[in-house]
């Protein structure tokens, strides 16, 4: 019996076994190995552009984390010189090089499961220098040829209909949403409302049951009802 | 005393329930907090960020098809002409008088008779349904997304991952909060509803919650078939134990999810 009970808490301690490993790890993602899924030969480096020099001017430098943002919906073919339309989107955009993608495209770095979640680096999508606009025509992530540059390095069978997924996902919760995507927009406000009204009036529903329940008497064994 | 309120099957049914929504609940988790050491705990007997979505698929799918043998067996009783009006688990009339009732109850008024099945626990039913169909299909079409991409625009993906994930919350939410606050937090029922587990209902409650039922099975005299003796104390320690895991379970689920909901990247 009692070897038993040892050898049943042995097995159940094995469960937490797993939690120095994630200490040991020599990569920082816990769940992707690095170039996991990607069967390219291309090398990426976690410092996209390149490592910072840590340069005492840079400070000053920094773009505003709230200057460039971005939506499906703000490519306008019209506007003269669209960085959206050009071989280089950072041809002539100061400290370029020294800087990681996210620093200078906060919102792009957040806004991205691939990124956050399953580790990807920029470049596995937006590709090597130079980086184009995404509807420059060569670009490989111009939609015509998305689903078969990009995606399906990773995704075996990618369809262009599959390539249309927002791999930057907008916050299904703003204005901005509305107009991009009206009906994302619309579904997700729909399912909150519904888990809010849901949730708000069982959990009241059952807060005052509950409580009301401590002034009526427990039925007892051997013991005749009331009411 | 006791009475029968859930046949073996039913018990199975609701045995095989909550394995597989526990397992669900715990490897979405495991996933949506992948970046938290909460998240990371939780995934670690499944092995991780990347095996909680396998076992998450597999899990879910075994869900809808446990959903499809309910329907086929609820369709079978009911051909068989098992179940009564008053058996039923149809919302009537009655449910909306009973509901307002419960409400007057709560402010001092007297307390409704009810029948078999109140209305609350009616809505418990018609929410699995509900929930079944929004999760298993939002779940299907997430299953394979390439696949799905073949039969409408990649950018419903994006919805339905966030239908899924609200879903889940109004599920997680309301089984974990307000199903387990009837089932245990109740003065009637504390420590724990018997009804599903070990034991089966505790008589004198019935009797006094649901005096309907009770007279209408006087009635027919099918009281006496219903009546169990008490169980062994060693089946409802079990019972105690895997129930009240489960409740422990889903209020650390909870409490862990809202302490680090500000910490995950969506
Ligand atoms: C020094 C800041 C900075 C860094 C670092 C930077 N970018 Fe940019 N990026 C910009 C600016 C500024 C634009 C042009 C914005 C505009 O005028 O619309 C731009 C444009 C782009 C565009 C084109 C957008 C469009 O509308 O088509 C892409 C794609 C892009 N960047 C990707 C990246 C990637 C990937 C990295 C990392 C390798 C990166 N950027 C690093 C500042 C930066
Ligand atoms: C999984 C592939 C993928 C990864 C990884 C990725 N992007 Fe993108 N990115 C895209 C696609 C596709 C677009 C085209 C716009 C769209 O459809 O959302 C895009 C568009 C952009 C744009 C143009 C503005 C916009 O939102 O439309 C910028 C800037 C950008 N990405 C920056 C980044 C940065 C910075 C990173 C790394 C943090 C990154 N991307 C990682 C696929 C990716
Ligand atoms: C470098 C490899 C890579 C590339 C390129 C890539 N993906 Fe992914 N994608 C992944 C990984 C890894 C996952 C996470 C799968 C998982 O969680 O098991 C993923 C998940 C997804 C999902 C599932 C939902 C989600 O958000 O997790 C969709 C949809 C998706 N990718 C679409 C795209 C599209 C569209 C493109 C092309 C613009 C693309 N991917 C390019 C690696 C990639």
């Amino acid at each position: 019996m009692q070897r038993k009970l040892i050898l049943y808490a042995l097995l159940l301690m094995g469960i937490f076994l797993a939690a120095p490993s994630w200490a040991q790890e020599e990569v920082t993602s816990g769940s992707y190995r690095y170039k996991d899924r990607e069967s390219s030969t291309g090398e990426y480096d976690k410092y996209e552009v390149r490592p910072g020099r840590g340069t005492p001017f840079l400070q000053w430098n920094t773009i505003p984390k709230d200057v460039i943002g971005y939506s499906q919906g703000n490519v306008n073919v019209n506007r003269p010189g669209n960085i959206s339309f050009k071989a280089d989107a950072h041809a002539g955009i100061a400290n370029y090089r020294f800087k990681r993608c996210g620093d200078c495209h906060v919102e792009e770095a957040k806004n991205n499961r691939h990124v956050t979640r399953a580790d990807i680096a920029c470049r596995q999508c937006h590709g090597g220098e130079p980086i184009s606009g995404i509807n420059y025509y060569y670009s490989q992530l111009n939609p015509i040829r998305r689903h078969a540059y990009v995606c399906a390095k990773c995704h075996q069978g990618a369809s262009a209909s599959f390539a249309r997924y927002l791999v930057h996902e907008p916050n299904p919760f703003v204005k901005a949403t509305l107009t991009d995507f009206p009906k994302f927009y619309y579904s997700a406000w729909a399912m909150l409302l519904l888990v809010i009204v849901t949730l708000g009036f069982f959990l009241s529903h059952t807060g005052i049951w509950v409580i009301r329940d401590l002034f009526t008497r427990k039925p007892e064994r051997g013991v005749d009802d009331e009411d | 005393m006791r009475i029968r309120r859930f046949t073996p099957i039913q018990k199975t049914f609701h045995l095989l329930l909550i394995i597989t929504f526990m397992t669900q609940a715990v490897t979405g988790m495991a996933r949506m907090y992948e970046s938290t050491l909460f998240g990371k705990a939780l995934g670690a007997p499944f092995g991780g960020y990347v095996n909680c979505l396998a076992i998450h698929k597999v899990v879910g799918v075994a869900m809808l098809l446990l959903f499809v043998c309910h329907i086929i067996y609820a369709v079978i009783l009911v051909l068989a002409g098992k179940v009564q009006s008053h058996d039923s688990l149809l919302p009537k009339l009655r449910d909306i008088k009973e509901f307002f009732g419960h409400l007057r109850w709560m402010m001092g008024g007297k307390l409704p008779r009810f029948e078999r099945w109140a209305y609350w626990e009616k809505f418990d039913y018609w929410a699995v349904f509900w929930g079944m169909v929004l999760l298993g299909r939002t779940g299907l079409l997430l299953f394979d997304p390439v696949q799905t991409a073949r039969y409408m625009d990649g950018s419903e993906l994006n919805i339905a991952l966030w239908m899924h994930r609200l879903e889940a919350g109004l599920a997680m939410g309301y089984i974990f909060l307000v199903h387990f606050s009837v089932i245990v937090l109740r003065k009637h029922s504390f420590p724990m509803d018997q009804a599903m587990w070990g034991k089966d209902a505790d008589y004198k409650t019935v009797k006094l919650e649901r005096p309907e039922w009770i007279e209408r099975l006087e009635n027919t005299g099918k009281l006496d078939g219903l009546i169990v003796k008490d169980s062994s104390p060693v089946l409802t320690t079990f019972s105690y134990l895997i129930g009240l895991g489960g409740v422990i379970l889903g209020v650390y689920l909870v409490i862990g999810g809202l302490m680090n909901a500000h910490l995950i990247p969506w």
